[in-house]
């Protein structure tokens, strides 16, 4: 039973993010001025300097969620797999930044621009290469022998996949936290209404440029189209000439390259790594995916940046020790009104 | 080093693991047995006995487990009780690369089981500490936690007495620390706060777990009867990833102090560096024991990660003297000296408390070992009572001390340490003894 | 369909007239013997080598009775997982609520010192009401959604555990939770603790108990129906079968045997605190489900035995194992000396047990013992489930 949609069109998901972004912008202001007996904490001029931090913070640690999300979506998409070792492929991408930005000699913020952009791509692409390869290798070994298996079985190989990744860079790099050096030195850019951190900046456009051209690849090559049609009908791709485990391998290879761009990220913004982040954060990843509608692209994005926002305003309330329970709560009352996410597409009883 | 890391290569397979290999006896144990069995004098054959280690060995928990359980190896290869050969009996409580009560208790049962074990080091853990006191309670088996911290462990904490962990033998203990515990902790970061750093106003936060949180309510509570103001109370779950939006919001309330109870490895020294990054370093930080884990040359410890934006304004405290030199046994520097000749690495901050468990036990042991006349249920027994007995002072590696009737210990010193830029490490402020000197 | 509706309290009434009539039934006393000759045998294996040297009798026969507690929560997943085809990854959150149940019913905190058998028939019943309410609202969802849901829910209580503090005292946990009393039975008043014997036998029974009650329900009319939604919910809709009820049974039921191991892991350990039922629980429970063999009672217990026991003994053991074959070091070209005996093998063990669940996993996707009639719709399903795929055409379309 497809819902009446209403007459906005096609301008409907803007109108809406626009929305979204105003009121989530009132709400951490409103939590920001208040403080904890109810009272007024601090000037209003104050207040909206502070929110714009917060909200600049929620947008850049939903950035780093959605270029998570992505890869999950696209392997459920095409495979119906959730894909639990995709958490620690993103790990696996942040310690190979920190191997290249340490390997390079980079102990703090780069002042030359030309050497920073050379760093930046360097980091980037072999971090991205390196996890798309490692995906690949993956999918090849734990899954692809399961692709007829009972649907459950794969799951288990996932979950067997991520206790390895772990473990490895847990003995052979590093059992806690590993500190990387941030190369984008980090000052204040006014942009006139608000102000904004250079690496907050520079991890927003990056994730959005990387999704702009994720969206591009599917829609408008030929390898993009053969992705579609696997998700599809897996058998009619194939009768149809589509090389369904190149079209699988490819599609692991992009989602994991972006889990490495993530990893990448989180050097840059969070300056550190540790062999566990794949774990809650890429639990916190795949909340997202699915609270935007799992297999749908936009939807990931869109959960990733919903799931930054439920985060920083749990905690500009005070109550950040509940975010965890927040964000499930969160999740579990969408499912209940929209059951296929955000963005899903309502399957009705057609079962 | 703190770190027992393991370089990136894979000749690592081939490194022979000192003290952790497995649950049985450890090379440096058997090397202990050899040294001591030669000096038998006591006449007819010498007895075999262990002493068990419970700890965490694996994961990310493992920097915290291995140099304390180097510490027991290395006490038993440096002293000898006559008449006695002793090997240790390792036990490991991670689960899932994290420390796990149920393990911990039937690695206690294990212990208990094994009739050549008289006496246990650890665990490190106090939830873990929990669900093993009911254990060796009824087994009699005497254990001493080098690291335990909460108070509810020995004494009435939050309403519930400690005799309900004891349900075999409510008035026999079976359980001693040599740490003073977060009561007192809490009540020198309150100290620090507002008397050393002179601020009127905290944020005082926590990891959420038992450490953390008991740390900084105990803080918080102290530093408002000292006459502050907490100005907001905050619980930063150990899984956080992102610190940003709590370093923003202590920017938003501009306190004299911020406070966090927890340890290294939920991330607060991503948060001092997050501070750092957001122009924050000129507020004092401080932390309990959980951050003292070594100076900015060690991996991984609140130091490197902190940065080195590292400010002469970051405090932390430790739970116990800041170093005790006396004849009988090795200040905390020979300890350090001897302990980087026998295993490569700088010793942890529980390696001396785990020495001083273990100089206890062979206390007792050389004072009782010849009254049970070779029968190791006896000799157990009477090991437990000695230790249970607080009439018994102790000189070990962290002083002279006793322990009470509930089994903590009597010294009641924190020690007290700041940031120095120029060494890049803690430097030793000044010693409280809350026996002598409580807060008020 | 007018009729569906009713159909669910006939489903129930089957069941308890069901239960009711256990009692001397045939097959009730095939899982008695099976049981009573395994629970006689698996102690001897402490004087086999090599496992006579990882620890006395009684060493093994604790950490059996704590193998009994996954044992229960894998049997209870395999009714929600195996029978009714509904992706659980939060199933942990029953068991702490079992577990906390008896923290609740048996300890100083709230001062109640109710029997643990009564606790035991609490627990259970308790955690079906949270089964049922987690249930209510979200069963009308598709496969993976459900599972997200329920990983959800696994990961909100004990987060709740954790930071209600007034009612759980937070991370300190639950102390000093009484002994199961057996009133003089064998000589035994209060559970020694550290005899494993009374605790060994007690999970035997309580397993014994659940075994023949899940045997019960695959068989009867709720157990077909829930064959029939797993195949095909619509079609089972159509029959007349009220897939919302049915549905809730099944979870209800599972939640209901976690909650008897939350209750008897709980009083064994004499402390409950929130850090012991985080989801890696729930996914250990689901990789015992699954490579038991799903839908299989006995096949799920055994998965649950032997990775209970990789995971607490032999991983553990390994070292001390090879360490006890004395290998000599023998040369590698490219690494040099290897000297097996002095690798730690502690430090990779989930290196080890990672390999363990792919390899199993590759070699038996089925899972071990895989009931032949269900081996063949499991097959099914996996081929249904790419036309499933349909759905989420949109997946990339829509981007």
């Amino acid at each position: 039973m497809s819902r009446p949609r209403p007459s906005l069109g096609r301008w409907r998901l803007p109108v809406g993010a626009v929305i979204a972004l105003v009121v989530a912008f009132l709400i951490i202001l409103f939590g920001t001025l208040i403080g904890p007996e109810g009272t007024i904490q601090m000037t209003l001029g104050r207040g909206v300097q502070l929110a714009e931090t917060q909200y600049i913070n929620a947008l850049t640690v939903g950035a780093l969620y959605a270029l998570v999300a992505l890869g999950y979506t696209m392997v459920y998409g095409i495979i119906e797999l959730i894909n639990f070792a995709h958490g620690d492929v993103w790990m696996v991408g942040s310690f190979a930044s920190w191997w290249v930005i340490t390997s390079l000699g980079v102990s703090g913020p780069i002042t030359d621009p030309v050497w920073l952009v050379i760093v930046l791509i360097l980091a980037f692409s072999i971090s991205m290469v390196a996890t798309g390869v490692l995906g690949v290798i993956i999918e090849r070994f734990a899954y692809r022998p399961l692709r007829n298996a009972p649907r459950l079985a794969p799951l288990i190989t996932a979950i067997g996949v991520s206790y390895i990744l772990e473990n490895l860079i847990e003995n052979l790099i590093s059992d806690s936290i590993v500190t990387i050096p941030r190369p984008i030195p980090n000052t204040e850019l006014n942009l006139g209404l608000f102000s904004i951190g250079s690496v907050n900046l520079f991890v927003i456009i990056m994730a959005v440029a990387l999704m702009a051209a994720l969206h591009l690849f599917i829609n408008r090559t030929r390898l993009g189209r053969a992705m579609r049609s696997t998700a599809a009908d897996r058998d009619a791709a194939q009768l149809m000439g589509v090389n369904i485990n190149q079209t699988i391998a490819v599609t692991f290879f992009i989602g994991s390259a972006l889990a490495g761009a993530a990893g990448v990220v989180q050097g840059l913004y969070l300056g550190y790594s540790q062999f566990q982040i794949g774990f809650y954060g890429g639990l916190r990843a795949f909340t997202a995916a699915v609270l935007g509608g799992i297999g749908n692209t936009t939807g990931a994005a869109i959960g990733g940046f919903v799931i930054g926002f439920l985060e920083v305003t749990c905690n500009v309330f005070g109550y950040g020790k509940w975010s965890e329970a927040f964000v499930f709560a969160t999740l579990v009352l969408v499912l209940v009104f929209r059951p296929t996410g955000i963005l899903g597409q309502q399957q009705g009883d057609r079962a | 080093m703190k770190y027992a890391r393991v370089g990136a290569s894979l000749a690592v397979l081939a490194v022979v693991a000192s003290a952790c290999s497995g649950s049985t006896a450890s090379p440096a144990a058997s090397a202990a047995a050899s040294g001591a069995a030669a000096s038998g004098a006591a006449g007819g054959p010498a007895i075999a006995v262990k002493v068990g280690i419970e700890l965490p060995m694996t994961g990310g928990e493992a920097p915290n487990g291995v140099p304390t359980a180097n510490g027991v190896a290395l006490a038993i290869s440096q002293i000898q009780v006559p008449g006695f050969t002793i090997t240790i009996n390792q036990q490991d409580d991670a689960l899932n690369g994290k420390h796990d009560p149920n393990t911990g208790a039937k690695n206690m049962q294990t212990l208990a089981n094994d009739p050549q074990v008289l006496f246990v080091v650890g665990p490190y853990n106090s939830n873990v500490a929990q669900a093993e006191i009911p254990v060796s309670n009824a087994a009699g088996l005497m254990q001493c936690s080098p690291a335990n911290t909460n108070p509810g462990l020995t004494q009435t904490w939050g309403g519930v007495d400690p005799k309900t962990l004891r349900p075999t033998n409510p008035d026999k203990i079976a359980y001693v620390r040599t740490a003073t515990t977060d009561d007192l902790q809490g009540a020198a970061g309150a100290d620090i706060a507002f008397n050393i750093a002179k601020a009127k106003t905290a944020y005082v936060a926590d990891d959420t777990q038992t450490y953390g949180k008991g740390l900084a309510d105990v803080m918080a509570a102290d530093f408002a009867k000292l006459g502050g103001q907490v100005v907001k109370r905050d619980g930063i779950p150990d899984s956080t990833q992102d610190f940003t939006s709590y370093v923003s919001s202590v920017k938003g309330l501009n306190p004299g102090f911020v406070y966090y109870g927890g340890v290294t490895t939920s991330g607060i020294g991503l948060f001092r560096a997050e501070m750092a990054n957001q122009g924050l370093a000129n507020i004092p930080l401080g932390g309990g024991d959980g951050i003292s884990d070594g100076a900015a040359s060690v991996p991984s410890s609140f130091l490197q990660i902190a940065g080195a934006a590292g400010d002469p304004n970051t405090y932390s405290t430790t739970a116990g003297p800041h170093d005790v030199a006396s004849d009988s046994t090795p200040s905390a520097t020979d300890l350090a000296t001897s302990y980087k000749a026998k295993f490569g690495t700088e010793p942890g901050a529980y390696t001396a408390a785990a020495y001083a468990c273990t100089q206890v036990f062979l206390q007792a042991l050389k004072d009782v070992g010849a009254s049970a006349g070779g029968d190791l249920a006896k000799l157990r027994e009477a090991i437990r009572a000695y230790v249970a007995d607080p009439s018994h002072t102790y000189n070990t590696a962290l002083g002279t001390f006793s322990f009470d009737a509930a089994g903590d210990t009597s010294q009641k010193i924190v020690s007290y340490y700041t940031f120095d830029p120029s060494t890049k490490d803690w430097k030793f402020l000044q010693q409280r003894d809350f026996s002598k000197n409580p807060l008020q | 369909m007018t009729d569906t509706r009713r159909q669910s309290p006939s489903g129930l009434r089957a069941v308890t007239g069901r239960i009711g009539s256990i009692a001397g039934h045939h097959q009730s006393l095939t899982i008695l013997v099976g049981l009573a000759l395994v629970g006689a045998l698996l102690p001897l294996i402490s004087a086999v080598p090599p496992f006579s040297g990882f620890g006395t009798q009684k060493d093994w026969v604790g950490g059996f009775a704590d193998a009994g507690v996954f044992v229960l929560l894998a049997v209870g997943l395999n009714v929600v997982v195996g029978f009714a085809g509904l992706l659980d990854l939060g199933y942990a959150a029953f068991f702490a609520i079992g577990a906390y149940t008896y923290a609740y019913g048996a300890s100083t905190f709230t001062g109640l010192q109710t029997p643990f058998w009564i606790m035991l028939v609490a627990g259970a019943v308790v955690a079906a009401v949270f089964g049922i309410t987690l249930g209510a609202p979200t069963l009308r969802l598709r496969g993976d959604y459900l599972a997200i849901v329920t990983l959800g829910f696994g990961e909100i209580v004990p987060v709740v555990a954790l930071n209600a503090d007034t009612y759980t005292r937070g991370t300190n946990g639950i102390v000093g939770l009484a002994q199961p009393n057996a009133y003089g039975l064998f000589g035994i008043t209060s559970f020694p603790i550290t005899n494993p014997w009374p605790w060994y036998i007690t999970v035997l029974g309580i397993i014994a108990i659940a075994f023949m009650i899940l045997y019960r329900l695959e068989d009867s009319r709720l157990g077909r129906a829930w064959v029939a939604i797993r195949e095909d919910e619509l079609a089972a809709a159509s029959m007349g079968i009220n897939t919302i009820s049915t549905k809730l049974l099944a979870f209800a039921i599972g939640a209901s045997t976690s909650g008897l191991g939350g209750v008897f892991y709980a009083a064994k350990l004499g402390v409950v605190d929130p850090t012991q039922f985080h989801f890696d629980v729930s996914f250990t429970v689901l990789a015992m489900v699954v490579l038991g063999g799903m839908g299989n009672i006995w096949g799920v217990a055994v998965g649950a035995f032997v990775i209970f026991e990789i995971q607490h003994q032999g991983l553990k053991q390994l070292g001390a194992f090879i360490q006890s074959l004395n290998v000599p070091v023998f040369q590698v070209p490219v690494l040099g000396s290897v000297d097996l005996g002095g690798i730690n093998f502690l430090k990779f063990q989930f290196l080890l047990y990672g390999l363990a669940l792919v390899a199993m996993m590759l070699l038996r996707p089925e899972g071990l013992f895989p009931s032949r009639q269900r081996r063949h719709e499991l097959h099914e399903v996996a081929e249904e489930s790419e036309e499933a795929a349909e759905d989420t055409s949109e997946a990339v379309k829509g981007a």
